[in-house]
């Protein structure tokens, strides 16, 4: 095991790292403004996947540049989502809200299959295809931006939290929901807007991945667990915690996998949570 | 309908006892192999949802990882089977403790996380052993375990039939929920409930949180485990993927919330009606190859947890108390506090 | 009155003796439709090959129902149905498992049970081939295996099953087989080896008669990678293999893995000396689809290709046909489907009937040439286990975006092209 595959399996890590870490932004986002788990999250992804690859096949338009529009169409979708499904389900019981996520998971799944079949689709030749050697380390260019689009895109949703009083309004509502009521901010609206920007990260994670990752119904069931695991660990509700979560579950993975054997890569990142979530059950960001 | 047999009133008892006798006369009845069938499945579904809600009902601890009960069940019947000629009536037993005794481990991890993180943990805990099995040459790995047919009869737990798998099938229903019964009406269920709903009085008042939540815990591991072991002996044929999956561990959870959580027949009759629709549509559907089934089962499911939060039985319940509030003539609120009042009071009892 | 009792008494008897004779509507009726079930995965994720074999079925049973025109070779192009059933029509009764043993079994039994069907075909995935042909062995009907390769589902010592198709104990030893005699002929020696599968089982089965066979044929496996299904990314995977630095890849993967892979070799630069695949993922449609140039010279076992047309030009007429329909070319698995109906409607025509014994006793007796099939094999003869012996593999070599048949040699319509170029070297574009 030479240093040269070490540094390189560990730049592949990072760089699915925070393909996993876009995908976990949206999720610990609508769980930390309305305490709801999306089990149907990994099918924004898929939708993403599946929005890309539409307007390349139809309209040879590629993801990089309809990336703004997926990311748009999600958004509204996830809100659509939250106005007519959610919504009626904000203040029942955690179980209810499990399953009608999970039952949306499955729907999601099922009208895809029947709309675009189940065979696997691919963008091939897009703007980002090919590798490129950065620092001696072979990377394929396709998983180098999509890093890269997860870094700018997490940055913005940052931003947006941080610095704008949409955000701040969001926090709020994240923060104690009757108080923020109280100061005049309509949960509801927030409830949709989490909503709509979860849908979103997870459709431009989508966006990203399809360049180089085979497009099909069931493909959410791919990164949903890991998902999961990245909210967890990095708390959920964190963004912060998501996104060094994320770079944190990739690395391990991939390292893992590569030092002990690929077939128990997941089981370690697992083993791992599991003493993380022992120790430390708030997370690594979250908050106690 | 089934509710509560706690419950005052002459009908239901007997409506109860009817359908129970019902149940255990269908295979006289009934000789179609396809319709026994799916009520052996509607049984063995019921059963599992009734474990998992002792403790995801009862103790109110959500657990999304019960599949790996189940699996670690049919896993050790069988190679006890395979490698030592064990009966499966007492591997069925070895499983079934073994599950209790490994959840130990677990609930002494596990219990100190809260909500989300504890389902999220029994998620992770549940795939690890998947990953496990799936390595695991001794047993099987990703190839899986076959039960030979030749030998046939109680003994061996092999049928060529479906009716003595549909009696093994309703005895072990009926056992889990004799076993939840019991469980409801003892002290046992009186702190569990008292943890549920006031966890921070019960501690104060001296109650041992921890070790009712593994009691339920290992009871609920149990039986999971027994389910585990029925399904070995009757598909003959067992490997990671059917017996180790999230999907089940999310079908188990949601048999009861469909028919109401933390109630005795919930889960039953919430196996009753998602067994049903599930089989009924790909039966009819499945055949085009469109996923239409998948489509209405999954609609179905987001529907009823939509607008059905309290389970099928809870809606039951509601109904029941409005109509009974209506027959009244001026629909009194005050009746329907009282009632639940009363039915604590008959329960602590 | 008496004189009209008596006539009817007649008649009546008249009518018992040509009943009992079977000319009577009653006696033997007259058989409209061969109800046949098909279990396949039409949902889930082995969905997208469940279609395809749909497909082939629907011709087949398309093609013994109305014939097909101008087709000599072909038994039953002349259409109208069964002849020895009177010109009764293939029904099919479709079913879908969703890739579980479970609901495989089920579904089996509604067929058997409820549908009646006389026989059944199915089911793709060997662990649901496993629970639902034994369904059929406990019912005793006849359940015919086309695509499964899974070599213990005919060690199981049952009546009632059948397969087509060679299994994997036969394509490995092929590998084997084809490694010596591609050695002899350009006279070099292949190295290490490494195998590389889905954790799954028929990828587990298959690494483990690769794994047994290898060095009983003096060749030396230094590293088995197993991955697990559904992977997000095969990075460890691929520097796990660049690490043993083998010179010959024997790759178990399904379609999904398969791209992932082959995109992640040239990412980090893997160019081993040949990959050796067991088709699945790299045969399926969109593997040379997606990779376009980047799946050259990537060799496969394959069950069948449209090349072998030059030597048998029934391949390519039925081919056109399925061409026609569904605007794409048979796969190996299709082209498997396609004749296990085949040989179903064969078995079910000699026998005459649509009782269960009798079509299994036909089977037995199953004994088809090869030119009337359009798979490579000597023809279809089953074992004693139920097995076709006459079944072959062949390995095909991906050169020009086109599957081109490289071993047997004596089949082959091109020269292996060994070793791989690397990434760097090949042509871009």
């Amino acid at each position: 095991m030479t240093a040269d595959i070490l540094l390189q399996t560990l730049a592949s890590g990072v760089l699915i790292g925070l393909i996993y870490a876009l995908v976990a932004i949206g999720l610990t986002m609508i769980f930390g403004v309305m305490d709801i788990v999306n089990f149907a999250h990994g099918e924004f992804l898929m939708l993403g996947m599946y929005a890309s690859f539409w307007l390349f096949a139809l309209f040879a338009l590629d993801p990089m540049l309809t990336l703004p529009l997926t990311v748009l169409m999600l958004f509204a979708f996830g809100v659509l989502l939250y106005k007519f499904i959610i919504r009626r389900i904000i203040d029942a019981p955690m179980l209810s809200q499990i399953f009608t996520t999970f039952g949306l998971m499955i729907l999601l799944r099922g009208v895809a299959q029947f709309l675009w079949k189940p065979d696997f689709r691919s963008i091939e030749n897009s703007w980002v295809s090919g590798s490129v050697k950065v620092l001696g380390i072979q990377l394929g260019q396709p998983q180098l931006v999509a890093g890269l689009g997860a870094v700018a895109v997490t940055m913005l949703v940052h931003a947006f939290l941080t610095r704008t009083k949409l955000g701040a309004a969001l926090e709020a509502t994240a923060a104690d929901k009757e108080a923020a009521k109280l100061m005049g901010i309509d949960s509801h609206r927030m409830f949709a807007l989490a909503w709509g920007i979860g849908a979103a990260c997870a459709g431009a994670a989508g966006v990203l991945l399809a360049t180089f990752f085979p497009i099909f119904p069931e493909v959410g069931a791919n990164f949903i667990l890991l998902a999961f695991v990245v909210v967890n660990l990095g708390g959920f509700g964190s963004v912060t915690g998501a996104f060094w979560a994320g770079i944190l579950v990739g690395v391990i993975e991939v390292m893992g996998g590569l030092l002990l054997g690929p077939q128990y890569k997941l089981a370690i990142v697992l083993v791992l949570f599991l003493a993380v979530l022992m120790f430390r059950p708030q997370g690594l960001m979250g908050k106690a | 309908m089934m509710t509560n047999p706690l419950k005052k009133g002459r009908a239901l008892p007997a409506v109860g006892g009817l359908v129970a006798l019902a149940a255990v006369l269908l295979p006289v009845v009934t000789h179609s192999p396809s319709h026994l069938n799916l009520a052996i499945l509607v049984l063995m579904t019921a059963q599992l949802g009734v474990a998992w809600n002792l403790l995801g009902g009862y103790a109110g601890q959500v657990s999304l990882g019960h599949v790996a009960f189940y699996g670690i069940g049919s896993y050790t019947s069988t190679l006890l089977l395979l490698n030592f000629g064990l009966n499966p009536w007492l591997g069925m037993l070895a499983g079934g403790l073994l599950a209790a005794l490994l959840s130990l481990g677990f609930g002494w991890s596990c219990f100190r996380l809260k909500g989300h993180y504890f389902a999220m943990a029994t998620i992770a805990v549940a795939e690890i052993v998947q990953i496990v099995f799936t390595n695991w040459e001794y047993a099987g790995a990703a190839v899986g375990l076959t039960i030979p047919m030749d030998q046939r009869g109680w003994g061996a737990m092999v049928f060529a039939d479906k009716a003595p798998y549909y009696w093994l099938a309703l005895g072990l229903l009926a056992l889990t929920l004799g076993a939840t019964w019991a469980v409801e009406r003892s002290h046992i269920g009186y702190y569990l409930r008292a943890i549920k709903d006031e966890p921070d009085a019960a501690r104060s008042v001296g109650v041992n949180i921890s070790r009712y939540k593994q009691i339920a815990l290992s009871l609920s591991a149990f039986f999971t485990a027994m389910g585990g072991s029925l399904y070995a002996q009757k598909e003959l044929y067992i490997d990671p993927g059917s017996v180790l999956t999230t999907a089940l561990s999310i079908k188990m959870a949601l048999v009861s919330i469909l028919g109401g959580v933390g109630t005795l027949f919930g889960p039953v009759v919430g196996s009753v009606v998602l067994t049903t629709i599930e089989e009924v549509t790909r039966a009819t559907f499945g055949g085009t190859g469109r996923g239409t089934d998948t489509i209405v089962y999954a609609a179905l499911i987001v529907g009823i947890a939509v607008f059905y939060p309290s389970g099928l039985i809870g809606w039951f319940r509601e109904w029941r108390q409005r109509r009974q509030a209506q027959q009244a003539g001026t629909g009194k609120p005050a009746k329907n506090v009282d009632e639940k009042v009363d039915e604590k009071a008959e329960v602590a009892a | 009155m008496q004189h009209q009792d008596k006539r009817r008494s007649v008649l009546q008897a008249l009518g018992a003796t040509l009943f009992g004779l079977g000319f009577g509507p009653a006696a033997r009726a007259q058989v409209a439709e061969v109800k046949i079930g098909v279990i396949y995965p039409l949902t889930g994720p082995a969905a997208s090959s469940g279609a395809e074999m749909k497909n082939a079925l629907e011709l087949a049973a398309d093609i013994v129902n109305n014939g097909a025109k101008g087709i000599k070779d072909l038994p039953f192009a002349a259409g109208g149905g069964l002849p020895r059933l009177k010109g009764a029509k293939i029904k099919l009764v479709f079913a879908d498992h969703q890739g579980n043993p479970q609901t495989g079994a089920t579904e089996a039994e509604r067929l058997i049970t409820q549908e009646k069907v006389a026989a059944i075909l199915g089911a793709y995935n060997s662990n649901v081939t496993a629970t639902a042909s034994q369904v059929a062995e406990r019912y005793g009907v006849p359940f015919l295996n086309a695509e499964s390769s899974s070599a213990s589902l005919t060690a199981r010592g049952f009546k009632w099953f059948f397969r087509t198709t060679p299994h994997d104990d036969l394509f490995v030893h092929n590998f084997f087989d084809f490694l010596k005699e591609l050695e002899a002929k350009k006279k070099f020696k292949v190295g290490a080896i490494a195998t590389f599968n889905e954790n799954t089982l028929w990828g587990n089965e298959t690494t483990k008669l690769q794994a047994k066979l290898a060095p009983e044929r003096g060749y030396n496996i230094v590293k088995q990678v197993t991955y697990p299904a559904k992977s997000t990314q095969l990075t460890s995977e691929v520097q796990t293999l660049k690490a043993a630095n083998p010179s010959l890849v024997m790759q178990s993967s399904y379609l999904g893995d398969a791209l992932l892979s082959m995109k992640t070799y040239k990412e980090l630069g893997f160019s081993p000396d040949m990959i050796l695949a067991n088709n699945a993922g790299f045969t399926d449609t969109e593997f040379i689809k997606t990779l376009g140039k980047d799946a050259e010279y990537v060799i496969t076992r394959e069950v069948w290709a449209l090349d072998l047309a030059t030597r048998n030009p029934l391949i390519k007429s039925v081919n056109d046909l399925f061409q026609a329909r569904y605007k794409i070319n048979f796969t190996g698995n299709s082209s498997r489907t396609f004749t296990g109906l085949m040989v179903l409607a064969d078995a079910i025509n000699r026998a005459a009937s649509v009782e269960p014994e009798a079509i299994r006793k036909a089977l037995t007796e199953t004994d088809l040439k090869a030119e009337g099939l359009i798979m490579p094999w000597q023809g279809v003869k089953f074992d004693a286990t139920g097995q076709n012996i006459l079944g072959r593999g062949i390995l095909v070599q991906i050169v020009d975006g086109k599957y081109n048949t490289v071993y047997p040699f004596n089949l082959a319509t091109r020269d292996v092209t060994w070793p791989m170029p690397k990434w760097d070297q090949r042509k871009a574009g």
